[in-house]
């Protein structure tokens, strides 16, 4: 199913100077077969980092507890994570309000390495994303199918990851979205442009996207999983379903044993193609998150049906 | 009418990273390579390279690596392939290639990293190195995303090969300055002496730098390889422009000149990620480097 991101693509269309997506998209595919942690101080960023992840999340609550506390969910404070920033060398994302392109300024004038804007905080905008391309720092955004995915592209992300269900430490969600977008992609296989843009239309998103698309037969930036990876087993799975890496949000420091859990899912994905490594390291990982099962819970609690 | 075929076997190191985008290109570097230097291999005397093939493959085990000829360290988190080398069992195996056996090895950004003898600026608490150059690198040189860029490099080691004459002139120099991208990007700070026997004892004793464990080479070719003079490649160019909001210039930065490409005998690194163009000219540059070290050491 995973089929190689060329060289160059998506650079083409988007590069322009002053924004320079090939060094945005550039960071994505560096961060690619590895894991990025949710961390909520520099302890954990530091214990997320010996464990190998690639990058990390600096974020107030993770979003298990956002659920559980309620409330609106804004941007954390900039000194916490200026902190998490001075702690390690890996680098260091931070999610804004959909919509909220002050909170993207205040993350770039700090100098995270990417910004997450991120349906798991409380959306700031009824209908609109942020502008993205404009902004020096790259993004990257949420999707639940093609069409959301190559939205979010036009407007300047340069990074997809799968919205899946935040916070529930069920993965059913994330399965669900990165289906969807292989099923899309692969509708998208034999058509000519005609029928191309008669797609583009359908999906909501700009054409030349969609064009691209189909030529790679796969989304034009790097792709990773998101929303409810809990194991090793999740994070292969997401895996071999053709994401490019993944995020571990609420899953490793909501665990038993964070630091243990947080290598064996690094090792997962690096290996995720060799049972017996996975087998070996979903060993004694002691208990997962306790978890929330999506199909259960009320529409109103589900958090990827924001973003537009 | 066959003569007997050679197979080349060139690894990348898929731990993590930017892995695909050099499979990527070694396989387009070898096409350009096939039709641009047949004649010649042909007419070299030996009859059976007009049969050269080039196999290119992911290395995650040692296994994997144990087939080949050659490896590219890619670009990625060099903490993270660090760490996961030396969980997967790959982290000795990776010191022998490069030290002991001294086979054609080539990183990228983080790669150049991993096989450098001294670096800086790492994870508290340090990080494994590979080592095999003699020199001594500072990680996230230019600071953070922000401050990433893209710079057009003028590399006149492009020019003696068939890479000079692809893919858009047939002049023998190269048509055009290599694009190159550099992200979060280390600089080989210092260039080191070698130590025949031993690790750089002098780097080892400054403040916040990690160095890499001694390895013996096994045989004559390998101990040359090994103490060859470190040759600086390529340097920073004034112009390149970075992100930061008025795109300052190198020199504005005072960054100029700053080493960007090193090379020691087969080891070959650079700070900058030519895995990210459409642009196989270095790659097949250094295929020729790895088929002229592998003639060499037989």
């Amino acid at each position: 199913m995973a089929t190689e991101l060329p060289t160059t693509n998506g650079h083409e269309t988007q590069d322009g100077e002053g924004n320079n997506f090939a060094v945005k998209a550039g960071l994505a595919r560096m961060l690619k077969g590895g894991v990025i942690m949710d961390v909520v101080n520099a302890e954990q960023a530091k214990i997320a980092e010996e464990a190998g992840a690639a990058a990390v999340m600096a974020l107030e609550r993770v979003p298990a507890d956002i659920r559980v506390q309620g409330g609106v969910a804004r941007m954390s404070d900039p000194r916490m994570i200026k902190e998490i920033m001075e702690a390690v060398t890996i680098p260091v994302m931070a999610k804004a309000r959909i919509g909220h392109f002050v909170e993207c300024q205040i993350l770039e004038s700090i100098g995270v390495d990417y910004i997450d804007e991120s349906e798991v905080l409380t959306p700031a905008d009824h209908a609109h994303h942020v502008e993205k391309h404009p902004f020096r720092v790259p993004f990257v955004c949420g999707c639940r199918n093609l069409g959301e995915a190559l939205r979010r592209i036009g407007e300047g992300a340069a990074m997809i990851r799968t919205k899946g269900e935040a916070g529930t430490g069920d993965v059913v969600e994330a399965v669900r979205h990165m289906r969807q977008v292989n099923e899309d992609v692969a509708g998208l296989a034999g058509l000519d442009d005609a029928a191309l843009r008669v797609r583009a239309k359908e999906l909501g998103a700009p054409f030349e996207l969609v064009k691209r698309t189909a030529e790679l037969k796969r989304l034009p930036v790097v792709n990773f999983a998101a929303g409810g990876v809990a194991t090793p087993a999740d994070a292969a799975l997401m895996m071999q379903l053709g994401c490019d890496g993944v995020f571990v949000g609420s899953g490793i420091f909501k665990s038993g044993d964070p630091a243990k859990r947080a290598r064996a899912i690094v090792q997962a994905v690096t290996h995720y193609k060799d049972p017996k490594v996975l087998a070996e390291v979903s060993m004694g990982l002691g208990e997962a998150m306790v978890g929330i099962n999506v199909e259960k819970m009320p529409e109103a609690q589900r958090l990827a049906v924001r973003g537009w | 009418m066959t003569s007997p075929s050679r197979t080349l076997t060139v690894g990348v190191l898929a731990l993590q990273g930017a892995f695909s985008e050099h499979v990527q290109l070694l396989r387009q570097a070898a096409q350009i390579l096939g039709e641009s230097t047949k004649p010649d291999i042909n007419g070299s005397g030996n009859g059976n390279e007009g049969a050269l093939n080039w196999r290119f493959g992911e290395v995650r085990t040692p296994a994997e690596l144990a087939v080949c000829d050659a490896l590219i360290l890619p670009g990625g988190e060099s903490t993270t392939m660090a760490l996961v080398a030396a969980r997967s069992g790959l982290l000795e195996p990776l010191r022998e290639f490069v030290k002991v056996y001294r086979k054609p090895v080539w990183g990228t950004c983080a790669g150049l990293i991993l096989l450098s003898e001294s670096a800086n600026r790492t994870k508290k608490g340090g990080q494994d190195l590979i080592g095999g150059l003699d020199v001594r690198v500072e990680r996230n040189h230019f600071g953070r995303q922000c401050e990433s860029f893209t710079a057009d490099l003028d590399l006149p080691f492009l020019s003696a090969t068939a890479a000079g004459v692809t893919p858009t002139s047939n002049s023998g120099k190269p048509a055009k300055p290599f694009r190159s991208v550099f992200i979060r990007a280390p600089i080989v700070e210092k260039i080191l002496p070698h130590h025949t026997d031993g690790i750089q004892k002098e780097e080892a004793e400054r403040d916040d730098t990690i160095v890499a464990p001694s390895k013996l080479p096994r045989d004559e070719t390998a101990r040359k390889a090994v103490s060859a003079n470190v040759e600086v490649l390529a340097r920073l160019p004034a112009g390149a422009v970075t992100l930061t909001p008025k795109g300052k210039t190198a020199r504005e930065m005072g960054e100029e000149g700053a080493i960007i490409a090193v090379r020691q005998g087969n080891v070959f690194g650079t700070s900058f990620h030519p895995e990210l163009t459409g642009d196989a000219r270095i790659h097949v540059w250094w295929l020729e480097q790895v088929l002229d070290a592998v003639r060499k050491a037989e």
